[in-house]
Parts: structure tokens; sequence; C-alpha cells
């Protein structure tokens, strides 16, 4: 069963990787050409305009984007990060009710096999996706660097890990709602409005001191970039969140989906 | 010995109906003819069978023990093809053949071989490609493939020609000459008389009535044609459920057996007289009026 489903989320993996290498690519190869010393300078002026609560939102305050790794430490980050987002998302709400949606349920349901195992067999391949989009996408930004520039290795190699902690939530997140739906055509929207309600909390609770709080309403707090760029090291305790919250809702996932109507 | 058993079976969709009483019990062997219109609620019984949806209360027995039809064990021993076949249309015949025989912990190569020639499957083909027949044959293999105990059935011949049926039924004869039990869910009575040993009749998720086909063949059932210039007086008095009428004839479904028939007909000038036996449809009719 684990090669089937390998096979039915391959499209899916391969696309989303595409669409992260295609973009990333173009960045890094005309980069060199549009950061020039008068283009720097001009930047320079337009950042001063900006107020720094906003620059501290995309990390702007801490790497400048006059290099292919300074734009990959602001801006870059947060782009990968909501990519890894929406994908883990979307796999979340489809790998099992991809089934019902299908109706292949029936046939599923028919063989010698426990639901619970059913799950099992879905969450790891999933994961085993997720984890390979951050790693091969990690290597592929490595290289890249490796390539345009001099950079900090240990800092990059901590920082290109800090997605997981994101996807992974998103991930279960999306797999325990989905154990409430029976069509994939409602979780689009689901997963899409999560992902960017999360990422537009996480901005805003940077703007001011007010409503810092909101950060603890978004999934993108425990992507914890600014302590990786500012300390060079993962803040462990947002790892244990990441974790717990995953663990919390595939365990929900399990419960609910052992009871669940499937027709 | 008996293989499965449902007792007052009932489940509701919030505040829906789904089925409300649904007891029935099949002997080893059987095959039993689960009859009623679309909506009576055959398809909820036989998912609350398979597990799909969860019953309101009720109980179902399998070998004696209450079923878990979570428990991969007893999946094993029980096939199941859908009113709907949905297949992976991405897979061909013969790998989705592969794939459901890596579930089964023994060698059920040799029996998909024999029903892939039965009903003249083409394995190359990919399930995208399928006919709406042909998909139903392939679910016909995948429930009979690794000879289960219990076989269940759902409208399965909807979608297949005359001669796929015969083979279908020739099938389940054999099924039954080895001894494997069979629910058979149908809307049409005259299909399943001929496999069928036991028949239950299900209406608004209620069984009205379970009997052995042949019990139900011999009902006091039949259609009575009279010709009479009588005819309006006769309608009247008799108060029979009337078939069919034209000029000084009319055709009644009977039901109150031939003798009392004749006692009540002595009274009025008749014709002509034919009584003839019901045929199974306007029987299911009658059942469901």
């Amino acid at each position: 069963m684990i090669k089937r489903e390998f096979k039915t989320n391959f499209k899916s993996f391969i696309i989303w990787l595409s669409i992260l290498i295609i973009i990333f690519l173009i960045v890094y190869l005309i980069y060199p050409y549009i950061i020039t010393d008068d283009t720097m300078k001009s930047l320079d002026e337009m950042m001063k305009v900006f107020p720094p609560e906003l620059l501290k939102a995309f990390n702007m305050d801490l790497a400048s984007i006059n290099s292919a790794y300074g734009w990959l430490k602001s801006e870059g980050f947060m782009f990968i990060l909501i990519i890894t987002g929406i994908y883990s998302s979307m796999l979340g709400s489809s790998v099992v009710l991809k089934e019902e949606n299908d109706k292949t349920i029936e046939y599923l349901e028919s063989l010698p096999i426990k639901r619970s195992n059913i799950l099992t067999n879905k969450i790891i391949v999933s994961i085993i996706y997720i984890i390979l989009m951050v790693v091969i996408f990690g290597i592929f930004n490595y290289v890249s660097l490796l390539i345009s520039g001099d950079f900090n290795h240990r800092e990059y190699i901590l920082l290109s890990v800090t997605p997981l902690f994101v996807a992974l939530p998103f991930f279960s997140i999306n797999l325990f709602i989905s154990t409430f739906l029976h069509k994939t055509r409602k979780t689009i929207g689901i997963s899409l409005g999560l992902v960017f309600l999360s990422y537009v909390l996480s901005v805003l609770s940077e703007l001011s001191t007010k409503v810092e709080f909101l950060k603890y309403f978004s999934i993108y707090t425990l992507a914890d970039t600014r302590n990786v760029i500012t300390n060079t090291s993962i803040n462990s305790v947002m790892v244990i969140i990441s974790l717990i919250i995953t663990l919390i809702f595939i365990l929900a996932s399990y419960i609910r989906y052992n009871k669940k109507e499937l027709i | 010995m008996v293989i499965l058993e449902i007792k007052h079976l009932k489940k509701y969709y919030g505040n829906f109906k789904g089925i409300e009483n649904v007891s029935l019990k099949l002997d080893k062997g059987d095959i039993y003819g689960f009859i009623g219109p679309n909506g009576a609620g055959k398809s909820t019984t036989i998912r609350t069978i398979m597990g799909l949806i969860n019953k309101t209360s009720g109980d179902i027995y399998f070998n004696g023990e209450k079923l878990d039809s979570n428990d991969p064990l007893i999946k094993e021993k029980i096939g199941y093809l859908p009113s709907e076949v949905n297949l992976y249309d991405d897979m061909t015949v013969s790998e989705l053949f592969d794939y459901h025989e890596s579930f089964y912990n023994k060698d059920i190569s040799k029996r998909r071989k024999e029903l892939v020639r039965l009903l003249k499957i083409n394995e190359s083909k990919k399930i995208e490609d399928l006919s709406l027949g042909n998909l139903k044959k392939v679910g016909i293999v995948l429930s009979l493939m690794h000879s289960p105990e219990l076989l269940i059935l759902d409208e399965p011949t909807s979608g297949l020609d005359p001669i796929m049926q015969k083979t279908l039924h020739n099938i389940l004869i054999q099924e039954k000459e080895k001894g494997t039990t069979i629910l058979y869910s149908s809307h049409v009575l005259s299909e399943v008389s001929n496999v069928c040993d036991k028949i239950g009749f299900i209406k608004d998720g209620v069984i009205i009535k379970e009997d052995l086909i042949e019990n139900i063949k011999k009902d006091n059932y039949t259609y009575l044609t009279i010709s009479s210039k009588d005819v309006s007086r006769i309608k009247k008095d008799l108060k029979l459920e009337v078939k069919d009428e034209k000029d000084n004839e009319i055709k009644f479904i009977n039901n109150i057996g031939v003798n009392e028939l004749i006692k009540k007909l002595a009274n009025y000038n008749i014709d002509k007289l034919l009584i003839e036996d019901i045929s199974l449809e306007d029987l299911f009719v009658n059942y469901y009026k």
C-alpha cells in the first residue's frame, strides 16, 4: 500500500518542488544583474522609508538583500515557508479524504486492513514527502549559494530545516480537519485560508507590541528564523511545540477516522 | 450453521431514517435475495455490515461472533461488491489485481485467473477506460478472488449484459456449491429468483416479508381475467386491484385464493374466466403498495 501511496502523491510533490526550484532558480540567475552598486544605493534609500517594524516582519532588519543569501534569509525564506505550508496543508487535507472524494473508499474498506493502518501508511508517505521537499530544496539552495558566493554554512543548514516545524503542524491540523469532511473541494479553501491567516497573523504580530499576542495564534511563529539568524541555533522550545502540535492532531485524526462514517 | 445474523439493525442519519428494523439470518451456503425498491435501505444495511457507516442500534453476528468489520482477519473472509464500483483510475486492471492480491496472506492468483477467463476481462486496460459493465466485472473479480466465506453483492447485475448476468449467476451457483454464503441485493425480484433460496423484502427500512423462494412463488396471488356484462358490478363487489380493463373484460390481481374467488363469482354471469400465475414483478409491486 505504501508503494501505491508514493505513486499517487508523487505528481503533486514534483509540481510543488518544481514551483519552488524554478522561482528560486530565476532569482539566483538574475540576482547578479539586478543588484549592482547603483541599485543597492537606491534600495538602501528605499528601505529607510519603511518602518523598522515592517522590516522586522520580513527579517530585513537582520539581513541585507545585497546578496542572494541575504535575500534568501529575508524574503526568500518567507516564500519557502508559505509554499511548504501550502503543500503540506493540501497534502494533509487530501491524502485520506481523496479516497472518499473519489469513492474508492468502499473498495479500500473491503480489503483486509485496519482503518488505523490505512491512516498510518498515508501519514508515513506524507511526512516522507514533506521531509523530501525540505531536504531536496535545501540541497538545491545550498548548491546555488555555493555557486553564487560566500555564506554562513551552519546558519544556512539550520535555516533550511525550519520549514519542517511549520509544515508538520500544518499537515496534521489539515489531516484532522479532513476527518470531518467528505469532499476535497471543501478543503482547498480551508488549507489555503489556514496558511494565509497564519502568515498574516505572524506579520501583524511583528508590527506592534500591542498585537504581539497574535503570534500565539500563528503556526509561523514556530519557524523561528530570527533566532537562527541571530544566534545560529534552532529554538528547541519551538521544535518541541511543533512536534507536540503535530502529534496531538495526528492522534486526534486516528480517533476521529476510526469512528468516521465513510459514505 | 448460521454465517450472518442481523438483529434489529437500525441506522439514523440525525433525524433522517436510513433503516428502522432489519433482522435476517443467512445459513452456510444460502443465497439470500435482499429485495427492495431504491431507497428502501438495502445499501444502508450492507454498508453497515461492511463498517462503512456506524449503526444506531442492533447487532450483527458473523460466524456466531459480533462482527468487527475493522478486523482484517474477518475482512479476509468477506467479499464485497458495491452497487457503484469505483476503483483507482490510474491503474490497469492487472495492476489493480496485483495490488488486491498484496493484501491477502494466501495465494489467490489461481482464482483470479479463473474469474478473469470466465468474465472475459482484458487485464491490460486502464480502469479509467473501462465501460460500466466491464468495471462491474472487475468489481466482481475483486469480491470473489480471495474465495470469501460470505459474499455481499449490492446490485451486482446493473450494467451487465444478459449473457454476463447468466455467467455471474452460474459463478454464484458454483460458489454456493462450495459453501459460500451470499447476500444478494437487488430491486428486481425475477432476477434473483433463479439463484436465491430465500428472499427478504425490505420496505422503508423494515423487513416486511422473509420466506423461501418456493413459498413466495406459491403465495395466493394470481391474475384473474373476467369477461362479463357484469364487469362494473364485479369490480365494485370484489374490491380487487385492477391490473387492466377494456370493454367488458377486466384483469385483477387476486389475493383471496382460488376457492374463495369461485364462490364469490358464482353470483355473476361470467362469459370467460382465466386464472394465471402472477409474475414475480407484480408480486413485488404488490408487496410495496
